[in-house]
C-alpha cells in the first residue's frame, strides 16, 4: 500500500535520511522507532506531503506523493509531533473546520464529528475551548482531527508523548481499535508501546532503517541473548546474584528492584543456546532456594534498540 | 463590492502560483482526484477550491471576533477616525470640520496632493498590518501550519482564504465608520458620489495593504517582525511619490504611478478609472503570488 524506496533528505549540509526503504501493507500498524534525530519525523513529513524528499520515491497505492499530493492527503490523517491545534477554537468548531477543509460533505459533518469524538472519548468536551484542555485531551482532539474524514491511512508522530500512564493505555487501545481496518504508522520512543500495539517494527538510526520485522522476527534475527527473570524468596540477594552469575555462559546477573518484601528478583542474560533455564533450575535445587518464578523474558527490545542505535 | 473583488482574485492567482513553482503543469485539485473513486465514503473528493477558501476565510474571521483583537482594533479605528473627522484640523487649510461649515468626509479620506498625508489611508498603514500580522506567522510559530498544509488544500487556496478573511475584516472596519458618514450627511448636504468613491478607494487601499501584510506574515514566525515590516512596506507604497518625488522631480509621475496615495486620491475624487482598479488588482495579485511562493519555500530546502 505504502512503498518507500531510497528516500533521502538533506537539510543544508545535514543529511537526515540516507536511503530509507520500506513497505507497508494494508491493515498493518507500524511502529517507527529510533533515537531523537534519527529521521522518524522527517520520514513522516515526507509521507504526509508536508515537504518533499531530496531523492527517492514514496508511493501510496502506486501514486507518487509529489504528483498526487492532494489525492493522497485526502485519504490520510496526520497527527504531527506536539499536536499543533488552534487553541482559540472550541473543540466542536475546530473539528467542524477540519471536516469542511477535509471535504466531508455537509450532511455528514455532524455525524463524523460525533463518531470521531466518541472514538477519542471527547464527546463531553466538544463545547470547550481547546486551549483550556489538558494535554491528554488535546492529544485526543489531535487524534479526532486526524480521524474526522475516516481516512484509511493514519500517520501519528509520537501520539502518546507527554501523557500519563492511564492516558497512554487509552490511546494505545484506541490505536489498536483504529488499526483493525486502517493502516497506521506511528512513531514513538516508548518501547513497551510498540510491543503492545504494533504488528511490525521499523527501527531507524542515523537516517537508515536498521531493523524491520515483527517482534518475533526481530527477536529471531537480532537478539543474540536470552534473558531470564528469577524470583527467589528468603535468600541473600548478593549471594544469589554471585552464585547465579557463575553459571556457564552468563554475561550479566543483576538484582532488580522487587515489589514484595523478602523476595529477590534477579535478571540473567546469556547467549542463546546456553540452556540457561535448566542450569538455573539445577543451581536453585542444589542450593535449596525457594523458587517463586522462573521466566524467560520476551524480546529485549530495549537491548536491541540500544545495540542497533549505538552511536557509531 | 467585496464579492466582485474576491471573485476576480480567486480566479487568477489560484492557478498561477502553483504552476509557477512546481515547474510542471498545475494539477487542479479536482482533476487530481477525479481519476479515481473516492476511497472512503466520507472522505469526499479533495478540494472544492471555493469551499476550501471560504472555510479558511471563515476561520480567520472567527478568530478575530472570538478574541478581543477585533473589538480593540475596531474601537481604536473608530475613535481615531471620528477624531480626525470632527476634532482635528482638516488639512488643506480649511480649518476644522465645524469651522469649514461644509458637510464633507475629508477628515476620513485625508488631504489631497503628493506631499500631504492623513486620514484613514494613513491610519490603515498602522492598523491593517496589525490585522494581518498573525495570519501565517502565528501558524508557523505554533506549528499548526504543518496540519494546514497537509490538509487537502493547495497553498494558493490557503493564501486566498487567509487573504479573504483579512479583507472582509477590513471591509467590516470600514462599514463600522458608516455612522460617521451618515452623521455628516445629516448635518449638511454630502456629496454622495465623492463619499462612495472615497469608500471604494479606502477598501481598495485596505485590500492592497492586507496583501502586503499577509506577504510579510509569510516571511517570519514572529508577528512583531511581520507587523513592522508590513507597516514599513505599506508606508513606503503610501508615501513613495511624496518621498522620492522630492528627491527627484523628474520621477514624480513614475512614483505617483506606484503610489497607493495617488491611486487612492484618483478613486476618492469619485472618478473610478479602470487603471486604478487594475493597479490595485495587480498589486494584490503580486503580493498573493509572493505569499504563495513564500509558503512553498519549505519545498526548496533541498
Amino acid at each position: 500500500m505504502i512503498e518507500v524506496s531510497g528516500l533521502t533528505k538533506s537539510y543544508d549540509d545535514f543529511q537526515a535520511l540516507k536511503g530509507v526503504s520500506f513497505k507497508v501493507n494494508r491493515g498493518e500498524i507500524i511502529g517507527f522507532l529510533g533515537p531523537n534525530g534519527a529521521g522518524k519525523t522527517t520520514t513522516m513529513k515526507i509521507l504526509t506531503c508536508y515537504m518533499p524528499q531530496t531523492s527517492g520515491t514514496v508511493n501510496v497505492d502506486g501514486k507518487d506523493v509529489n504528483q498526487d499530493a492532494l489525492a493522497i492527503r485526502s485519504r490520510m490523517g496526520y497527527l504531527p509531533e506536539s499536536t499543533p491545534l488552534y487553541t482559540d477554537m472550541l473543540v466542536y468548531d475546530y473539528l467542524h473546520h477540519v471536516a469542511t477543509v477535509r471535504g466531508v460533505t455537509k450532511d455528514k459533518i455532524r455525524e463524523r464529528i460525533k463518531a470521531a469524538c466518541e472514538m477519542c472519548g471527547i464527546l463531553d468536551r466538544v463545547g470547550q475551548e481547546i486551549g483550556t484542555l489538558s494535554k491528554g485531551y488535546k492529544q485526543r482532539v489531535g487524534l479526532a482531527q486526524a480521524l474526522i474524514h475516516d481516512p484509511d491511512i493514519l500517520i501519528l508522530d509520537e501520539p502518546t508523548s507527554g501523557l500519563d500512564p492511564n492516558q497512554i493505555v487509552e490511546i494505545r487501545n484506541l490505536i489498536k481499535r483504529l488499526g483493525e481496518n486502517r493502516t497506521i504508522i506511528l512513531s514513538t520512543h516508548n518501547l513497551p508501546e510498540v510491543m503492545a500495539t504494533c504488528t511490525r517494527i521499523l527501527i531507524i538510526h542515523q537516517g537508515r532503517i536498521v531493523a524491520d520485522g515483527t517482534a518475533a522476527q526481530l527477536e529471531e534475527q537480532e537478539a543474540e541473548n536470552e534473558r531470564l527473570r528469577v524470583l527467589l524468596r528468603g535468600v541473600d540477594a548478593d549471594v544469589a546474584r554471585l552464585e547465579l552469575g557463575t553459571l556457564p555462559g552468563v554475561r550479566r546477573a543483576e538484582v532488580m528492584p522487587s515489589v514484595e518484601t523478602g523476595v529477590t528478583v534477579i535478571e540473567l542474560e546469556a547467549p542463546r543456546g546456553a540452556e540457561l533455564r535448566s542450569a538455573t533450575f539445577k543451581k536453585v535445587v542444589e542450593k535449596g532456594w525457594e523458587l517463586l518464578e522462573l521466566a524467560r523474558l520476551q524480546l529485549d527490545l530495549e537491548g536491541l534498540f540500544r545495540k542497533l542505535t549505538r552511536e557509531v | 463590492m467585496a464579492e466582485t473583488m474576491t471573485s476576480t482574485l480567486a480566479s487568477k492567482p489560484a492557478v498561477s502560483p502553483t504552476a509557477a513553482v512546481a515547474g510542471k503543469p498545475a494539477v487542479s485539485p479536482t482533476a487530481a482526484v477525479a481519476g479515481k473513486p473516492a476511497v472512503s465514503p466520507t472522505a469526499a473528493v479533495a478540494g472544492k477550491p471555493a469551499r476550501n477558501v471560504w472555510a479558511l476565510a471563515k476561520r480567520e474571521l472567527g478568530f478575530y471576533f472570538n478574541s478581543p483583537i477585533a473589538y480593540i482594533v475596531i474601537t481604536l479605528f473608530l475613535v481615531v477616525s471620528g477624531a480626525m473627522l470632527f476634532v482635528f484640523q482638516v488639512p488643506d487649510g480649511v480649518g476644522d470640520f465645524f469651522a469649514a461649515n461644509e458637510a464633507n468626509l475629508r477628515g476620513l479620506f485625508g488631504p489631497t496632493g503628493p506631499e500631504a498625508f492623513g486620514g484613514i489611508p494613513l491610519l490603515f498603514v498602522f492598523l491593517v498590518p496589525a490585522v494581518t500580522m498573525r495570519l501565517i506567522a502565528e501558524e508557523k510559530r505554533t506549528g499548526t501550519i504543518e496540519l494546514l498544509v497537509t490538509w487537502p488544500v493547495t497553498d494558493a487556496q490557503i493564501v486566498l482564504g487567509k487573504y479573504l478573511g483579512a479583507v472582509l475584516f477590513v471591509g467590516i472596519m470600514l462599514l463600522a465608520t458608516l455612522p460617521l458618514a451618515l452623521t455628516v450627511g445629516g448635518l449638511g448636504k454630502l456629496d454622495v458620489g465623492v463619499a462612495i468613491g472615497g469608500y471604494l478607494g479606502l477598501f481598495l487601499l485596505g485590500a492592497a495593504y492586507a496583501g502586503l501584510g499577509l506577504m510579510t506574515s509569510a516571511w517570519t514566525k514572529n508577528q512583531i517582525v511581520a507587523y513592522l515590516v508590513g507597516a514599513l512596506l505599506c508606508a513606503f507604497f503610501y508615501f513613495v511619490d511624496g518621498m522620492l518625488g522630492l528627491l527627484w522631480d523628474g520621477g514624480r509621475d513614475f512614483f505617483a504611478g506606484m503610489s497607493f496615495k495617488a491611486h487612492f486620491q484618483n478613486v476618492a475624487r469619485g472618478v473610478v478609472d479602470l487603471r486604478d482598479i487594475l493597479f490595485y488588482g495587480s498589486f494584490i495579485a503580486i503580493a498573493l503570488v509572493v505569499t504563495t511562493l513564500s509558503l512553498q519555500a519549505r519545498n526548496w530546502k533541498k
